[in-house]
């Protein structure tokens, strides 16, 4: 086994910097998202490591196998690479039955007929669609059909395997099975992976190792807790989870804590702080599910605000709270009390952004 | 099940996509350019093609364009093909309103009506006209008797003017037709509401929004006309008018000396004109395809209902369909089973089998109608594939000169027919080695297939651009290269289109006739070069029958192919 790495990737559509300049490493049989925005450049980097486009510059190579390398002209067409790919439209061909469009790749690697009999019949046991071999595409339903591109992509054993949005053509019920499904799949296989989305609840659920992409950049690549808890810029932070911002200004340093003034005459307790001198401008990030309502109006971090809006999520209520330190989103299980309310945002939660990141 | 990790894919065998790809662009570089470069040495050269000792001049040039002849036939030129472009597009706009919008009885029938010209080669139509509107046609004779006068003068500009409309209003027809399908009927209802009457609506509302379709339909059929050869050659030559195509006609067949000279210099100067003028039409077509996604695709709704007019406009169209389609075809069939046709003689009592029986018995007329068929057929289907392969290229891969061979493939467009074959018949007498392929209907197959490379590209390259390119993806991430990409996925999944495509070519290569003027030879006679034959010969029975055989062979391959695609 070995591990996908990829360095210093770039691509170009004319002006337009689709990937700039991305470096990742898939450690093998590892399962890594990219995960961002529409448009930005997660389908182009996993279509330069399918070989099915040329990037401009960069360096990509799967267990010491050059794929790609730009600077000495290496190109290895797509035929070529041994990977498997599972498209956004599952790109099933449809003139064939499933077991064509299964046998396509092996009978091209001039595997025997019994081997591709068996071979087929065990991943389509697997995807759990046993016994369609002689089905059309479109006599599947969606669920069936992303599970049919699944096992047309894996069928030949490749080394890696690409999937671009896989589940964003189901519906929202079976798409949250299908999560459950396909990262067990995965396991199982002990497949290195590399998976697109946009839906960062989909990432954190099946990944490994979340890359969060913006701009055709990778901002941040990590575990996904550590993406969630410890965002490292306040785009991902933004991205991820509901999460309000506030700007603030460094007052004191003391015993590894940080103390932040924040609008008004509000000062903050912040205990996970990175290397930061008083005066220092800082925005602290907080996710909107950590902050509660104070019980104990002398408990530290509290902040004072009145209720502007609510909507219920069907098991938890979001409130939009205005305060003296800016606007708060609030998550919590019950409602909060109309008019004036008491905040609390435990030092713990707090996460200190550098000041001029995003917007 | 564990995957394992080896090194890349082995490579068994060397792809053979470069080479392929390669050859393909090469073939259509030399079909291209093949009648194309004689001319133009041609055009530049003291002495003809064939003498070794030539020198660069200008001369033929200066000598064309300071003829009085060369200009005199311009201005026809310009003149029929204007005439013909605003009589075509004026009632191919009309009907398209008509049978795509309003409440017209029978609008399905009505719409097969009126594209049936297209079907019909522009020779059998001059032919057919003659039957019955020329000078001594049944109908002229008839009203002559009737008003004491000539009613009409079929050989003139306006009358060639009419019969061309004919041919090319169905071009017309089906643009407006696409672009009405496309465009939102709610805009008319909106028209409606603020008051205004149908006619009114469609004035205000529908024209403009066809205006694209219109203008590109203008431009289309001016260029076509400007190339026609076979209405003016057939129903002008005897009133002494004389088109570009039929001067150049006239000048080839010359006998005696002729002036290569001037034959290339005017080819030259017509390819230059066409070649600015499809150009602007390229324009237009991507301006048009803006303008077409902007409007949403609307399901289609409710005609709008013309009221007492509905009747009357129902029998416009008709009478149209059967003074200007039916008559003449008719005629020509009545004529060409009849010793002589006219109102002063019951036709049964002169019916004989006397034309059919010189077409079959005479070698050269019954070989030219297999040549035809075998060049359909065969040229047909070679043709479809190698256009299909050329959009497939264009479109479908990594190719290097892909942008420049789609630009060439579209090119033959403007090059007018009679000077495609002028072209191929000096570059076979050009190049050595190839004069035993020169007499052979395969010169015949080679140049048809080069002058319709774009009709056999834009039926097929639609069907391509709608394939999901992901279906392609995931075959060469499985393993395939393009080669085998193309056979086994895309090529399966353009199949209904490579019929129609396919269909398309029998069909006009049926009917092709002038590109094949100066190529044929003894042997490799076509249709459509001898039924001129037997004209020049003032044989019109035996034309008449020649051409209601290509009606009846054009008709039968529309039966097997609505019957073949119907069954799919
Ligand atoms: N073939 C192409 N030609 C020009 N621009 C492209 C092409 N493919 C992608 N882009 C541009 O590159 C950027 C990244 O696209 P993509 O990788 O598809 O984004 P994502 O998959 O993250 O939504 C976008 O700005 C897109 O418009
Ligand atoms: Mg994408």
């Amino acid at each position: 086994m070995g591990d996908l790495v990829i360095e210093g990737l770039v691509k170009r559509y004319g002006p337009v910097l689709a990937v700039d300049n991305v470096s990742l490493t898939v450690p093998a049989g590892k399962l890594v998202s990219l995960l961002g925005p529409s448009g930005c450049g997660k389908t182009t980097t996993l279509n330069c490591i399918a070989g099915l486009e040329r990037p401009d510059a960069g360096v990509i190579r799967v267990a010491g196998t050059i794929l790609t390398d730009a600077s000495r002209r290496i190109f290895l067409p797509p035929e070529r690479r041994r990977l498997g790919m599972v498209f956004q439209s599952y790109a099933l061909w449809p003139h064939m039955t499933v077991f064509d469009n299964l046998a396509f790749g092996l009978r091209l690697q001039k595997l025997p007929r019994d081997e591709i009999r068996r071979r087929i019949a065990e991943v389509l046991e697997l995807v759990g669609l046993g016994g369609m071999e002689r089905r059309y595409p479109y006599q599947l339903s969606g669920g069936q059909q992303q599970r049919v591109a699944l096992a047309r992509a894996v069928v030949s054993q490749p080394a890696v395997l690409l999937l671009d949005e896989p589940l964003s053509n189901l519906d929202a019920k079976v798409r949250e099975q299908a999560r459950f499904w396909l990262r067990e799949f995965q396991q199982r296989l002990r497949i290195t992976t590399v998976y697109v989305t946009h839906d960062q609840a989909e990432a954190l659920a099946i990944s490994d190792l979340v890359a969060v992409m913006s701009a055709g950049k990778v901002l941040q690549y990590g575990p996904p807790r550590e993406i969630y808890e410890r965002p490292a810029t306040r785009f991902v932070a933004d991205f991820i989870g509901a999460t309000s911002f506030l700007d603030g200004i460094v007052s004191d340093r003391s015993n590894g804590q940080l103390r932040v003034r924040v609008g008004g005459e509000i000062e903050l307790c912040v205990t996970s702080a990175p290397t930061r001198q008083p005066g220092e401008p800082v925005v602290l990030a907080v996710r909107a599910e950590r902050i509660a309502l104070a019980t104990d109006g002398n408990a530290v971090n509290i902040v004072p605000g009145v209720k502007r809006s609510q909507v219920y999520l069907g098991s938890r209520y979001q409130s939009l709270v205005e305060t003296p330190a800016g606007t708060l989103r609030v998550e919590t299980a019950i409602e909060l009390p109309d008019g004036k309310v008491h905040l609390k945002l435990p030092p713990e939660s707090l996460v200190v952004l550098p000041p001029e990141e995003g917007s | 099940m564990t995957a394992t990790v080896e090194a890349a894919r082995p490579v068994t065998r060397r792809s053979l996509d470069l080479p392929v790809q390669v050859a393909l662009a090469a073939a259509t570089v030399a079909l291209v350019f093949f009648p194309l470069v004689p001319i133009l040495v041609q055009a530049f050269s003291t002495r003809p093609l064939y003498d070794p000792v030539r020198a660069f001049t200008l001369s033929n040039f200066t000598r064309v364009l300071s003829s009085g002849a060369f200009w005199s036939v311009v201005g026809t030129t310009v003149a029929f093909a204007a005439l013909t472009t605003v009589l075509a597009v004026t009632l191919g706009t009309a009907l398209a309103v008509l049978v795509e919008r309003t409440d017209l009885p029978a609008r399905g029938l009505l719409n097969s009506l009126v594209i049936l010209p297209f079907y019909v080669s522009p020779l059998v139509l001059a032919f057919a006209w003659a039957v019955i509107y020329g000078p001594q046609g049944y109908l002229t004779i008839w009203a002559r008797q009737l008003i004491g006068r000539d009613p009409w003068n079929l050989y003139s500009i306006p009358g060639l003017a009419v019969v061309s409309m004919v041919y090319y209003v169905p071009y017309t027809y089906l643009y407006c037709t696409a672009a009405l399908s496309l465009s939102d009927p709610q805009v008319e209802d909106a028209a409606r509401i603020a008051g205004a009457g149908p006619l009114r609506a469609i004035r205000a509302v529908t024209l403009p929004l066809l205006r694209p379709a219109i203008t590109y339909s203008a431009l289309l059929t001016f260029v076509s006309a400007l190339e026609l050869l076979s209405i003016p050659l057939v129903l002008g030559t005897p009133a002494g008018i004389r088109v570009l195509a039929s001067y150049l006609y006239i000048l080839g067949i010359a006998g005696g000396r002729i002036d290569y000279g001037a034959i290339a210099a005017i080819s030259v100067l017509t390819v230059a004109i066409v070649t600015a003028l499809v150009w602007v039409q390229e324009r237009l077509v991507s301006e048009e395809r803006r303008f077409v996604t902007t409007g949403g695709r609307a399901s289609r709704i409710r005609p709008m209902e013309l009221g007492t007019l509905r009747w009357l406009a129902f029998a416009f169209v008709m009478a149209y369909f059967t003074f200007a389609v039916l008559l003449p075809l008719i005629g020509i069939v009545a004529q060409s089973a009849t010793a002589f046709l006219s109102p002063l003689i019951n036709p049964l009592q002169v019916l004989t089998w006397d034309n059919y029986r010189l077409i079959l018995e005479t070698e050269a007329y019954r070989r030219s109608i297999v040549n035809s068929l075998i060049i359909a057929t065969l040229g047909g289907a070679i043709g479809i594939l190698f256009m299909a392969f050329i959009s497939l290229m264009s479109y479908r891969s990594e190719f290097p000169g892909r942008r420049a061979l789609t630009y060439l493939a579209l090119y033959p467009r403007a090059i007018p027919g009679i000077i495609v074959g002028i072209g191929f018949l000096w570059a076979f007498l050009l190049i050595p080695g190839l004069g035993a392929v020169r007499n052979t209907i395969w010169a015949l197959m080679a140049a048809f297939i080069m002058r319709y490379i774009p009709l056999g590209f834009g039926a097929v390259s639609p069907a391509i651009l709608r394939i999901s390119p992901e279906l392609d993806r995931a075959a060469r991430v499985a393993g395939a290269d393009w080669l085998g990409t193309t056979r086994r996925i895309l090529l399966p999944l353009v199949r209904p289109a490579l019929l129609s495509g396919y269909i398309l070519l029998v069909i006009t290569f049926l009917k092709e006739y002038s590109s094949a003027l100066f190529l044929f030879a003894r042997g490799s006679e076509v249709i459509g070069t001898t039924m001129i034959e037997l004209w020049r010969q003032g044989n019109s029975g035996p034309v008449a029958a020649l051409a209601s055989i290509q009606i009846v062979l054009t008709l039968v391959v529309l039966a097997a192919s609505s019957a073949l695609l119907r069954r799919r």
